[in-house]
């Protein structure tokens, strides 16, 4: 049974003005437990209204979201429940910190989940851990933190919740290489510990490549493509005219293929290196 | 989604009216809004209708539209017209039973308190329907001018007021994906007794304020670098120039000003003393 | 390339001068920016890159040492006018720095803040939006453009008082990767086409690649300073100082390490392809 399954979401925006468009259009999709989904796909191209839908803050004007197996608009403690088993992070996340205390802000999830003192405690210092902010952090600010600090103080904000699906919209944005690299590296260390579904939402081709398992490629509302990394980037014309940005080394491989040389998918250093060097 | 909502409520089409300096616009608001109060007998009155149904009919704003701005009053309306009826003495006895006594004044008087208060609000969401709010800006800055001399910062306060017009949407994208982000981490907005739906707004209130703050720095700086002090010197590219047509409305609004006076003293004033 | 146009010498700065512990965000740091050069400056957060934007034009006075535009100090009050008319500024967040409800009135701000003559604004007005591309949006809310089309708007802002340099800390950190080539191709113009001397501070290499000089900074001082091709083809020292190169580069660098002769100063996909091929060609 799939963890997450969109069957024939659409969305509208502005619905019955003049303006009335589809942001997200009869979407069908499963995305099996224990993934690393890239959602890829220009913007305006409806990935972030896609991943929207999964924790219930969009609700779909035609057909069904379920999550674990359950509709998640069937009833309303199911609409609730989604809340919790899906942790969303939107873009810039450190714009949603309030508390007088980093522990604090991470706890305001747990908390409305009523989970006890002791329990929250616990979770709060094991979020800290997954997103590598010391413990003396905790009592600190959260507006005296770092730039890149304070994303991951907001990151583990949704990591305390233990949703069993994690999605993060744009992580990496305006993050230096470094900031970049932390957030990355945080998150694929996240999802082997847990075993937990990972969805992310990037611009960046080359982010997806490093630490996804499969990709969902959108455009103009539908879903282009979903499949795993090799298949997906193996389309580099493809990608390539819905507007995407695909990896140098792709392009590099491009070249060599139109010369006659093919060595397939292509869209790593590392991999470059190792078809070359073969 | 909230981002898309207009701020004022400027309709845009091409109208006289639309094209009419914005200073003269307001001026002439002003003056009919002493009109509407100066009206005392029927004739008048229905002059003051027909001119406001003309001026209506010039905008090219659609009545619906107009309507729309007329929604928030229908309670108040309703409801001094109904004290005024009931409460209001003098002329002809009209009904009187048990404890209710309707007379020709309180009746006479809440009609006219009505259709006063509806011509106004038509009159002055006519400014706003045909006025962008940026130019509204600029002529009040205009208009107060000469409040200059005695040291009020008029342009100061027409600077703050077109930041504050600007930032209004940004600041609504702002709560709306604030809003989200504690939602998804399960805030409840909606359920809960009154001070818990307070309480819940702090998680929202918080972040909307440090990053209000975050912007002004910014904004300080931008305007620092674009060179500006605040001080005189200042020019505007656009430039507001009276034309021939504007005093053509003067003359207008003039002659049907003259005609209420007219009508007042020549007819007999409807409420008996 | 003429005069110097923007000048350092032996510049430090701290946010706390009085705080001996705390470190310098700008350290004894010496630059010559020639007029008509598309500097890059590149380095990770903290590096002080954004610190030396707000040098350039007076918003941050040096502690210690002087910076000049055009012979003109920072540090004199008198001048600042004057020199914020040759040095302008773009910021990271398009929101925040945008003035007006109506994109030709946010570009009129600076010149009207000059004094300059209403015609005269038009006329700069016009032209500035023309030259960014944002002419047919001329009469459009900026909250309704898109995060590429804001910048652009901002950059129109600043050319319409007629500067020499715009400075630009961090344009693109908030744009998507179609605002990013917007913002990019509108300063690869201004430079080439109007003589603009541009001062880029990014931490995106795939930005500096495309500039005529890249100064790394680290710690508040130089670490590097060159053309992208000698910058870049140091590949373990930029990963050191927590900077990307380009995949081409990087590939072209691992190869070499395995005994290929590839030359050192690839940056695009052409120049690494070409050189893969003339290898396969050998081989075969």
């Amino acid at each position: 049974m799939p963890i997450l399954s969109m069957q024939g979401v659409t969305h509208l925006y502005n619905e019955g003005m003049p303006s009335e468009s589809k942001a997200i259009d009869n979407i069908n999709l499963d995305i099996e437990e224990g993934e690393l989904v890239g959602v890829i796909g220009h913007t305006g191209s409806g990935k972030s209204t896609l991943v929207q839908h999964f924790n219930g803050i969009l609700k779909p004007n035609s057909g069904k979201v379920i999550v674990d197996g359950v509709d998640i608009w069937s009833d309303k403690k199911a609409t609730r429940e989604a809340r919790f088993k899906v942790g969303l992070c939107f873009q810039y996340p450190e714009y949603q910190l309030f508390e007088e205390t980093v522990y604090k802000d991470i706890s305001f999830g747990p908390k409305n989940m009523k989970l006890s003192d002791e329990e929250i405690a616990k979770r709060v210092v094991s979020a800290a851990a997954y997103v590598g902010l010391k413990r003396e952090l905790l009592e600190k600010s959260p507006f005296d933190l770092s730039g890149g600090e304070k994303r991951r103080a907001a990151i583990a904000g949704v990591i305390a919740m233990q949703p069993k699906v994690l999605i993060l919209d744009e992580p990496t944005a305006g993050l230096d290489p470094i900031g970049r690299d932390t957030i990355l590296d945080m998150i694929k260390n996240y999802r082997e510990k847990t075993g937990s579904t990972v969805l992310l939402v990037s611009h960046s081709m080359e982010d997806v490549a490093r630490i996804a398992t499969k990709v969902a490629v959108m455009n103009n509302a539908r879903l282009e493509m979903y499949g795993t990394v090799d298949e997906v980037y193996s389309h580099a014309e493809r990608l390539r005219e819905i507007g995407l940005n695909i990896p140098q080394i792709s392009k590099v491989f491009e070249i060599l293929k139109k010369n006659g040389y093919d060595f397939g998918s292509v869209y790593t250093v590392d991999r470059a290196v190792e078809v070359l060097t073969r | 989604m909230l981002k898309d909502i207009t701020i004022g409520q400027y309709y845009n089409v091409e109208s006289p009216i639309h094209r009419m300096d914005a200073r003269m616009k307001i001026i002439l608001t002003v003056l009919f809004i002493v009109s509407i109060f100066m009206c005392k007998s029927f004739e008048a009155l229905g002059l003051m209708v027909l001119f406001t149904l003309i001026v209506n009919i010039i905008s090219k704003v659609p009545v619906k539209m107009v309507a729309k701005s007329l929604k928030p009053i229908v309670v108040i309306v309703l409801f001094t017209s109904i004290l005024n009826i009931f409460y209001i003495r003098g002329g002809t006895e009209l009904v009187n039973w048990h404890f209710i006594h309707i007379t020709t004044n309180g009746l006479f008087t809440a009609l006219f308190m009505a259709i006063r208060i509806v011509c106004l609000v038509v009159i002055s969401s006519l400014l706003t329907y045909t006025t962008t709010p940026t130019v509204l800006t600029d002529s009040l800055e205009k208009l107060f001018a000469p409040l200059k001399l005695i040291k009020v910062p008029v342009s100061t306060l027409a600077m703050m007021m077109t930041l504050a017009l600007r930032f209004i949407p940004t600041l609504i994208d702002e709560i709306d994906r604030i809003t989200n982000a504690q939602k998804a981490r399960g805030a409840d907005l909606d359920n809960g007794s009154f001070m818990q739906r307070v309480k819940a707004l702090v998680p929202i209130i918080v972040p909307l304020f440090v990053s209000s703050i975050r912007r002004a720095y910014e904004l300080a700086d931008a305007m620092d670098c674009r060179c500006y002090t605040g001080g005189p010197g200042r020019t505007r590219m656009k430039q507001m120039n009276l034309r021939a047509t504007d005093f053509v409305w003067l003359g207008a609004a003039l002659v049907y000003f003259a005609g209420i006076i007219v009508l007042n003293y020549y007819f007999k004033a409807v409420l008996v003393k | 390339m003429s005069d110097t146009i923007i000048k350092f010498d032996n510049v430090s700065f701290a946010y706390e001068p009085e705080d001996e512990e705390v470190v310098r965000a700008v350290n004894d740091f010496s630059l010559d920016v020639p007029g008509g050069q598309f500097l890059a400056v590149l380095g990770h957060n903290g590096c002080g890159k954004s610190t030396v934007a707000k040098l350039i034009n007076g918003i941050l006075v040096p502690n210690k040492g002087k910076v000049t535009v055009e012979g003109m100090d920072t540090s004199d009050e008198e001048k600042t006018v004057d020199i914020r008319r040759i040095v302008g500024m773009v910021f990271q967040n398009p929101d925040n720095q945008i003035v007006a409800t109506i994109v030709e009135d946010d570009v009129a701000f600076g010149p009207e803040n000059l004094g300059v003559e209403p015609s005269e604004i038009r006329k700069a007005v016009d032209s500035a939006l023309k030259a960014v591309g944002m002419y047919e949006f001329r009469k459009r809310e900026p909250h309704r453009l898109s995060g590429g089309q804001k910048q652009r708007v901002a950059i129109a802002g600043v050319i319409a008082m007629n500067t020499k340099c715009i400075v630009m800390d961090e344009p693109t950190a908030m744009l998507d990767p179609q605002g990013r080539k917007e913002v990019m191709d509108t300063v690869m113009k201004l430079n080439k086409e109007f003589g603009i001397t541009v001062i880029l501070i990014t931490h995106y290499m795939d930005e500096a690649v495309k500039a005529d000089r890249v100064v790394v900074m680290d710690g508040g001082r130089i670490a590097m300073d060159g053309t992208p091709k000698e910058v870049f083809k140091n590949v373990e020292r930029m990963k050191n100082l927590g900077l990307d190169v380009p995949q081409a580069t990087e590939l072209a660098y691992r190869l070499r390490k395995k005994g290929f002769k590839l030359p050192d100063d690839i940056l695009d996909e052409n120049e690494c392809a070409e050189a893969i091929l003339k290898i396969l060609e050998v081989k075969k």
